[in-house]
C-alpha cells in the first residue's frame, strides 16, 4: 500500500464537464444498499443479537426545570430481570462538550450524560437500566422514583434574555453572538427609496426518521464496541472519555441508518450503551421508543428573524440588516455553528452590498435543538425570499424581474466578503421550476381559491473552512480483478457508499458488481469525517476520485508493458483494459496479477484535505463555506377561504447539482427535501407548554402522508461547476430550503396576505384571511373564476 | 399464567414460542423468529414500517399480541418474496425507480402495494396514495414510491411467474418528470 | 459501589407485570370470563385503539379476554323491523366489509362513506366496528355516523341483553352506557336507503382523527339528524329546536342553523386547533353539509 498522500484541492472546472463523456457516472442502477433494502435483508441498527444481550431503557425527567433531591433506585433494582441501574455517580466522567464553532466564541457549557443535580428539559437523562428483556427495562424505569424541588424556568428565547430571567447554565444564557456586517448599512437605509421588514418565526421542528436511535454494543477484546444508528462514527473518542478510556479501547460501527437528517449528529444512544455495556460486560441493545425519540431527540431551532431590507426605486438591494434569535434549548450541542449557518446565508442568493447580521443561539427549559437537514441555512429562507418579494410589491416590480437585477454571480462576495466561485445558476433553475410548474388549476370550487408561488435558495455544501476538514478512502485491487473500498463514511440511505462505488467504477473501470464498499467502522476503515452538512460527496467522493485515479496510474505502465504500449492510451472499462483503438485487451485480474508479480501496489489510502482558511469573529468576516448549491421550488395551492385549509395541488423543484452522478438518487434526494420541508410548511411541530412536550406521538407529530401532497416534479441542472468529484455540488439538504418560502409565496397569491409564521397552520391561514376582510376576497374569487 | 406456548403460522413456517402474553406480534417475528423486515416504528399503528399480512390482509403487527395471531397465516415481506430467489417484479420496480431511500419503510410499503393489487388489479395513482396513507416515508416524498407501484400495476402481470431482468436497472428514466408532467 | 443487580437475593425479587390472556369463542364465554374477573380484565377486539395504550403504558390489566374468536358472524346484514328494514352490524365486523358491504352501500351510505376516512388500510382491516362504538372516541367518525343514523347497541351482560337506543349509548370521553361487564354484540341501524346525507370533516393530515366532523342524515317525513365530532367530550346531536327552521330549508336558512350550531358549543383546545378555531370549523361544515344533504344537486364531488 502507498503511503497516505495529501494534495490541496484543485481548481474547479478545469475543463468543461457537461458533455463529457461517463460510462457509470450519470446512469441511475439501483445497486449496493437498495438492492438490501427492497429484499428487506438489510440489518439495521436494531437487528443485531448477541447470546445474553440485555435491554437498556433511560429514564427521562419528567420536569423541566428543577433540583433533584434523590434519586430511588431501589424498587427497580428489586424488579426480577434487571441487572443494573446506573445513576449520574456511576459516570466517570459526566460530561459532554461541545465547541461547535471551532472555538470561535461560545460558552463552554458541559452537557451531563446522566443528570446529578439538576434537570434543565422535559427527557434529560437520570438514570439508565439493562434488564433481561425490553418489558422488564421499561417497567423498572417506572419504579425509579426521583424527588424534585421544582426551579423557575424560561421556556422562549424572549423570556431567557429578559433582564433577571433565571440562568438555564451559571455561565449564561446566550451561548453565542454572532455577528458579520459589511459595506455602510446606516448609509444603505438612510439613502434607500424603500425599506421593508418583518418578523418571521419558525417552530421545534423533529426528524421523524422511521428508524428511531439504537444500537447495540458489546466488549470484544477489552474494547467497548458499539454497533449503531450514528452519522458520527468519530465520536468515539467522546464516549471513551465519557468511560474514562484511552481512544483506542471505544469502536463504533455505523449500521446503514434508517434515516439520520442531522439527528443522529450529535451521539444519541452511544453514551448509555457504553455505560450498560461497561459496567454490565454484557452485550445491550438500546432502541429508543418514538415517543421518547420525539419528546427528548434534538429538534430544529426555532428561530425568530428581523429582517429589515433597503432598496433603491429601480429595485437594487441597497442593504440589509438581519437579527436572528435561536432557541437552543437546554444545552449546546451545534447550535454554535448552526446559527453561524443562519447568519452567513442570511442574504440568500442576493447581491447585499452592505449587512448588519447578528444571531444569537440562546438557552431556555426547552428540549436541546442542534443539527437538521439545513442547518440553519434553511429557516432563513423564508426571511429572505418574503423581504424581496416584499421589496418587489412596494416597487410594484415583477418578482423574476427583481430577483435578476439582484442575483449574486460567480466572483461577487457573500456575507463574509469571500467570493463565490462557482457557478451561480439560479435564474436557470427558477425558469425551469416555474415552467414545469406550469399554468394554474381552476378552483375546484366555491369557497377556494388557487395561488401560486416559488422560492429560491442557497445552502452551503462541506464544513466552514476553518475547521481544515479531510477525508481519506482506500481502494484495493484484488488478484481476480473486484475491488474493494474502505471508507468511514456513514450512510443515511441518500447513497453515500453506493455513490463512491459509481465513481470508482468510472475510474477504474470496474463493473459495479465487482465492487464491495466497506463503510462505517473506527476500527476498519480511513476516517471520513461525519455524513453531515452535505460533505461526503464533497469530501470522500473527492477522496476516492483520487484514490481511483491514483491507483489507475500506479496499474497503468504494468497495463501497457504487457499490452505494449503507453500509458496514456489505455482505455479502462468494463472490467478491462485496452489500447484505446480496442486491442490487446486484458482483464483487471491480469493487470492485478502482473502488478504483484512486479511488486507494484494493487491499494491505494488517500487523504483528500480540502480548501482551509479563517473567519475572524471579532470583524465577522473571513472564509466560511467550501461552495454552495443553488435552486428553486415552485409550489401550487389551493386555499379554502372558510376553514383556512392550504391544499398543495402542484409542486417542481430543480437544482443545480453540478454533475448528477446518480440521477435517480438526486431525483429522490430532491423529491424527499422537498416532502420534508412541506411538512415543515405546513403541519409539522413540536408543541411545548412550559417546556412540556404535548405532540410526542406519531399520531400527532404530522409528517406528511401520501396523501398530503403531490407529485414532486424534478429538474436537475448541471452546470459543471461544484467543487465535489467531476464537477459534482452535495444535494442531500439543500432541496428541504425553498419549499416554507415557496408556500408562503403561494399562498400570498391565493389569499393577499403572506404568512410568516410557521407552520402554516388553517388556523393561521384563516387569521390572515380575517385581516383582509371578506369583501377583497370576493375579489380575488370572482376574478379566479373568470 | 403471564406466558403462553404459541404456534406461529409465518410465511408458510410454523414456529413454535413460549412468550410473554404482553409481547407484540411485532416483538416475536423481529426478535424471536428472528425476521428483520418487520421493524419497529411507533407501537402506535400509525406509521406501517411493521406491516404484516394477517390472512393476506396488511395488520400493524406492533397492535396485535402473538398471543392472539396463533391460528393466522403470517406474511412477512420474506413470505411474500423469499430473499434467497429471484426477486418479485414489483421490487425489481422498487429499484427502477428508487422507491426505497433508507429502506426502513420499504417491506411495509411492498407488502401494502401487493395487498392492494390483489384486491384492485387496476387501482389508479390516487388509489395507490389512498392506499399507503398509513404507510409513512420520511426520504422519497412518496413520488418514486407511486411511480414503481404504477408501472408494476400497468406491467403485464404474467411477468410474476416469469424470471425477469436483473435487479440493477439500467436506467430510471424521467419517471418523476413524466409523472407530474 | 454501583447499583448493579450482582449479588442480589432472588427472594427479594419482584416479579415483572404482564396480563393473563384468554380467549372466548361465544359471546356467553365471554361475558362468563367478565364475571370471574370481576373488573380487572379488559376485552379486546381489534386493539387498534387498546393495543397503543397498553404499548405507551398508559393502562395496564390483569387480564386480557380476546373476544376475535367469536367472528363477525357473516358481517352486515339486514332485518326486517317494525318501521322499515334495519342493518344489523355484529360487533366484530371488520372496517374494511363494512365498507366493502353492498348492504352498507345500499342501507347506510354514509357509513360506508365514513369508514373508508377511518385510519388507514390496517386499522380497517383489524378494527371492528363494535370496537369503535365501545370506544366512543368523540373525533370518531363512526360514532358520528351511529349517532346521526339512529338505531342501538345491543350488549351482552351477566344480566342479559339490553339495547340502547344511540342518542343514549354516548356519555363522556371513551364512556358509554355500558356496564363494566357488558359487552357490545352488535349494531343495529334503520335503513337510510335512498335519503340524502353529508359527511364533513377537517382533518390535519389525511386520515387522522378529525379537528372536526359532521354528519348529517335525512330522513323520511322529518328533520334531518346533525351530529357534531371533535367539539365536546361526546359526539353531539344537535337538539331540536336548533334543526327546527329547517323546515323551510332555503340556503339563508341553512347558513343560520350553522351558526346556531356553531353557537350552540364550547370546544376545547388541543395540539391540532383552538376551540375557537373549531367553533369556527362547526359553522362552516354544518352549512356545507346541510347544503350537501338538502340540495344535493349543487353538492361538490368529494374526495372519494
Amino acid at each position: 500500500m502507498t503511503d497516505v498522500t495529501q494534495e490541496q484541492a484543485t481548481p474547479v472546472a478545469d475543463r468543461p464537464v457537461v458533455g463529457e463523456s461517463f460510462n457509470v457516472v450519470g446512469t441511475s442502477p439501483g445497486h449496493h444498499d437498495f438492492v438490501d433494502k427492497v429484499r428487506g435483508t438489510l440489518m439495521y441498527a436494531a437487528d443485531w443479537k448477541l447470546p445474553g444481550m440485555l435491554f437498556g431503557k433511560v429514564v427521562r425527567s419528567e420536569m423541566a426545570s428543577a433540583r433533584i433531591v434523590s434519586i430511588d433506585v431501589s424498587a427497580a433494582r428489586e424488579l426480577d430481570g434487571v441487572v443494573a441501574v446506573l445513576t449520574a455517580e456511576d459516570v466517570p466522567y459526566n460530561a459532554i462538550v461541545e465547541h461547535a464553532s471551532g472555538g470561535l466564541g461560545e460558552l463552554t457549557v458541559p452537557q451531563p450524560v446522566l443528570a446529578a443535580d439538576r434537570v434543565r428539559y422535559v427527557g434529560e437523562p437520570v438514570a439508565v437500566i439493562a434488564a433481561v428483556d425490553q418489558e422488564t427495562a421499561d417497567e423498572a424505569a417506572d419504579l425509579v422514583h426521583v424527588e424534585y424541588e421544582p426551579l423557575p424556568g424560561v421556556f422562549s428565547p424572549a423570556e431567557s434574555l429578559a433582564e433577571g430571567a433565571p440562568l438555564v447554565h451559571e455561565a449564561g444564557n446566550v451561548l453565542v453572538n454572532w455577528r458579520l456586517e459589511r459595506g455602510e448599512v446606516d448609509k444603505a437605509f438612510s439613502e434607500a427609496d424603500v425599506v421593508v421588514e418583518e418578523v418571521y418565526q419558525t417552530q421545534h421542528v423533529e426528524h421523524a426518521y422511521l428508524e428511531t436511535e439504537a444500537g447495540v454494543g458489546w466488549i470484544e477484546n477489552d474494547v467497548v464496541t458499539l454497533r449503531v444508528s450514528t452519522q458520527v462514527i468519530e465520536h468515539a473518542v467522546e464516549i471513551a472519555e465519557i468511560l474514562g478510556l484511552p481512544a483506542n479501547r471505544v469502536r463504533v460501527i455505523a449500521a446503514y441508518m434508517g434515516g439520520g437528517f442531522g439527528g443522529k449528529e450529535d451521539t444519541t444512544v452511544e453514551p448509555y450503551l457504553a455505560l450498560l455495556v461497561w459496567r454490565t460486560r454484557k452485550p445491550v441493545q438500546m432502541v429508543w421508543s418514538r415517543q421518547e425519540s420525539i419528546m427528548a431527540s434534538t429538534k430544529r431551532h426555532p428561530f425568530t428573524m428581523s429582517y429589515r431590507t433597503a432598496a433603491a426605486k429601480d429595485g437594487r438591494i441597497l442593504g440589509m440588516e438581519c437579527d436572528i434569535i435561536g432557541d437552543a434549548g437546554a444545552y449546546p450541542c451545534l447550535s454554535a455553528r448552526v446559527l453561524f449557518a443562519g447568519a452567513a446565508l442570511s442574504t440568500g442568493p442576493y447581491k447585499v452590498p452592505s449587512l448588519r447580521a447578528r444571531s444569537r443561539a440562546v438557552f431556555t427549559n426547552n428540549v436541546p435543538t442542534s443539527a437538521f437537514r439545513g442547518f440553519g441555512a434553511m429557516q432563513v429562507v423564508l426571511g429572505y425570499e418574503s423581504q424581496i418579494d416584499a421589496v418587489a410589491d412596494a416597487l410594484g416590480m415583477d418578482r423574476r424581474e427583481i430577483r435578476d437585477l439582484n442575483y449574486v454571480e460567480k466572483g461577487d462576495a457573500v456575507t463574509s466578503g469571500e467570493p463565490i466561485t462557482t457557478a451561480v445558476a439560479v435564474a436557470e433553475t427558477r425558469e425551469k421550476a416555474l415552467a414545469r410548474l406550469g399554468p394554474p388549476n381552476p378552483p375546484s370550487g366555491p369557497g377556494k381559491v388557487v395561488g401560486q408561488g416559488f422560492g429560491n435558495s442557497m445552502q452551503p455544501y462541506g464544513r466552514t473552512i476553518w475547521f481544515r476538514d479531510h477525508a481519506s478512502a482506500w481502494v484495493t485491487l484484488q488478484s481476480d480483478g473486484t475491488l474493494l473500498i474502505r471508507s468511514g463514511v456513514t450512510d443515511l440511505g441518500a447513497g453515500q457508499a453506493a455513490s463512491l462505488c459509481q465513481i470508482a467504477a468510472e475510474i477504474l473501470g470496474v463493473p459495479l458488481d465487482d465492487i464491495s464498499v466497506y463503510i462505517g467502522d473506527t476500527a476498519l476503515n480511513p476516517p471520513a469525517g461525519g455524513t453531515f452538512a452535505t460533505r461526503q460527496l464533497y469530501m470522500s467522493g473527492n477522496a476516492i476520485l483520487r484514490a481511483s485515479r491514483k491507483l489507475r496510474d500506479q496499474l497503468a505502465p504494468v497495463a501497457a508493458a504487457l499490452i505494449g504500449t503507453e500509458p496514456d492510451d489505455l482505455e479502462w472499462r468494463a472490467g478491462t483494459v485496452s489500447r484505446r483503438t480496442g486491442q490487446g485487451e486484458l482483464t483487471l485480474a491480469d493487470v492485478a496479477r502482473a502488478a504483484q508479480d512486479a511488486a507494484v501496489d494493487t491499494s491505494v489510502l488517500y487523504t483528500w484535505r480540502a480548501p482551509a482558511g479563517r473567519f475572524d469573529p471579532d470583524v465577522g468576516q473571513g472564509g466560511t463555506f467550501p461552495d454552495y448549491t443553488f435552486g428553486t421550488h415552485a409550489a401550487e395551492v389551493e386555499v379554502d377561504v372558510e376553514t383556512g385549509a392550504v391544499r398543495l395541488t402542484k409542486y417542481a423543484a430543480c437544482h443545480d447539482v453540478g454533475r448528477s452522478i446518480n440521477p435517480m438518487r438526486v431525483r429522490g434526494q430532491i423529491q424527499g427535501g422537498a416532502m420534508q420541508g412541506i411538512g415543515y410548511a405546513l403541519s409539522e411541530e413540536c408543541v411545548m407548554v412550559d417546556g412540556n412536550p404535548t405532540s410526542t406521538l406519531f399520531a400527532n407529530y404530522l409528517i406528511p402522508s401520501s396523501m398530503d401532497a403531490p407529485d414532486i416534479m424534478v429538474d436537475i441542472v448541471e452546470s459543471g461547476e461544484g467543487r465535489g468529484p467531476l464537477g459534482a455540488r452535495g444535494i442531500g439538504e439543500p432541496p428541504i430550503g425553498p419549499p416554507a418560502a415557496a408556500l408562503a409565496s403561494a399562498i400570498e397569491n391565493a389569499i393577499g396576505r403572506r404568512p410568516t409564521t410557521l407552520p402554516f397552520t388553517p388556523e393561521r391561514v384563516l387569521a390572515l384571511l380575517d385581516q383582509r376582510g371578506g369583501d377583497d376576497l370576493s375579489h380575488a374569487e370572482e376574478a379566479q373564476e373568470r | 399464567m403471564m406466558r403462553t406456548q404459541v404456534r406461529l403460522q409465518v410465511n408458510g413456517v410454523e414456529h413454535e414460542l413460549w412468550i410473554r402474553n404482553d409481547r407484540t406480534l411485532l416483538n416475536a417475528l423481529h426478535d424471536d423468529v428472528g425476521l428483520p423486515d418487520v421493524r419497529y416504528g411507533c407501537n402506535e399503528g400509525v406509521c406501517g414500517t411493521c406491516t404484516v399480512l394477517v390472512d393476506g390482509a396488511p395488520t400493524s403487527a406492533c397492535l396485535m399480541y402473538a398471543v392472539q395471531a396463533e391460528g393466522h397465516e403470517i406474511t412477512t415481506l420474506h413470505g411474500m418474496a423469499d430473499p434467497t430467489q429471484e426477486m418479485h417484479p414489483l421490487q425489481k420496480r422498487f429499484l427502477e425507480h428508487g422507491g426505497a431511500q433508507c429502506g426502513f419503510c420499504t417491506p411495509g410499503m411492498l407488502l401494502t402495494a401487493k395487498a392492494l393489487a390483489e384486491r384492485k388489479p387496476d387501482a389508479n395513482r390516487e388509489e395507490i396514495r389512498y392506499e399507503l396513507v398509513g404507510n409513512l416515508c420520511r426520504c422519497t416524498g412518496y413520488t418514486a414510491i407511486v411511480d414503481a407501484i404504477e408501472a408494476w400495476m400497468k406491467d403485464d402481470h404474467a411477468e410474476d411467474e416469469s424470471p425477469g431482468a436483473t435487479g440493477a436497472a439500467s436506467s430510471a428514466g424521467a419517471d418523476a418528470v413524466e409523472a407530474g408532467a | 459501589m454501583p447499583n448493579d443487580q450482582v449479588g442480589l437475593d432472588p427472594a427479594e425479587r419482584v416479579e415483572p407485570t404482564s396480563f393473563e390472556y384468554q380467549r372466548a369463542d361465544s359471546w356467553d364465554e365471554a361475558v362468563e370470563l367478565l364475571r370471574i374477573w370481576d373488573g380487572e380484565a379488559k376485552v379486546i377486539a381489534g386493539g387498534q385503539s387498546l393495543v397503543p395504550m397498553f404499548n405507551l403504558r398508559l393502562t395496564t390489566t390483569a387480564a386480557l379476554v380476546d373476544i376475535n374468536d367469536i367472528g363477525d358472524e357473516g358481517g352486515p346484514r339486514v332485518e326486517a323491523g317494525d318501521e322499515g328494514p334495519v342493518v344489523v352490524i355484529p360487533a366484530l365486523t371488520r372496517h374494511s366489509t363494512v365498507l366493502a358491504s353492498s348492504i352498507i352501500a345500499e342501507h347506510c351510505p354514509m357509513l360506508q362513506h365514513a369508514v373508508g376516512l377511518v385510519g388507514n388500510v390496517r386499522v380497517r382491516n383489524r378494527g371492528t366496528f363494535g370496537g369503535s362504538v365501545a370506544h366512543a372516541d368523540p373525533t370518531g367518525e363512526i360514532p358520528c355516523c351511529l349517532l346521526s343514523m339512529g338505531g342501538s347497541v345491543t350488549l351482552r351482560g351477566p344480566r342479559g341483553t339490553r339495547a340502547v337506543a344511540a342518542g343514549d349509548w354516548f356519555r363522556t370521553y371513551l364512556t358509554t352506557a355500558a356496564e363494566p361487564d357488558e359487552l357490545v354484540t352488535e349494531v343495529r341501524i334503520p335503513s337510510v336507503a335512498g335519503l340524502s346525507w353529508a359527511f364533513e370533516e377537517e382533518v390535519r393530515r389525511f386520515s387522522d382523527f378529525a379537528t372536526v366532523a359532521v354528519a348529517v342524515q335525512t330522513r323520511q317525513g322529518g328533520l334531518p339528524a346533525i351530529v357534531l365530532g371533535g367539539v365536546a367530550d361526546r359526539p353531539l346531536l344537535l337538539s331540536d329546536d336548533l334543526v327546527d327552521p329547517l323546515r323551510n330549508p332555503q340556503t339563508d336558512i341553512l347558513a343560520a342553523v350553522a351558526e346556531a350550531a356553531a353557537g350552540s358549543v364550547t370546544p376545547e383546545s388541543d395540539v391540532h386547533a383552538t376551540g375557537e378555531h373549531r367553533r369556527r370549523l362547526v359553522r362552516v361544515l354544518v352549512r356545507r353539509a346541510l347544503e350537501q344533504a338538502l340540495h344535493p344537486d349543487s353538492s361538490r364531488g368529494d374526495l372519494r
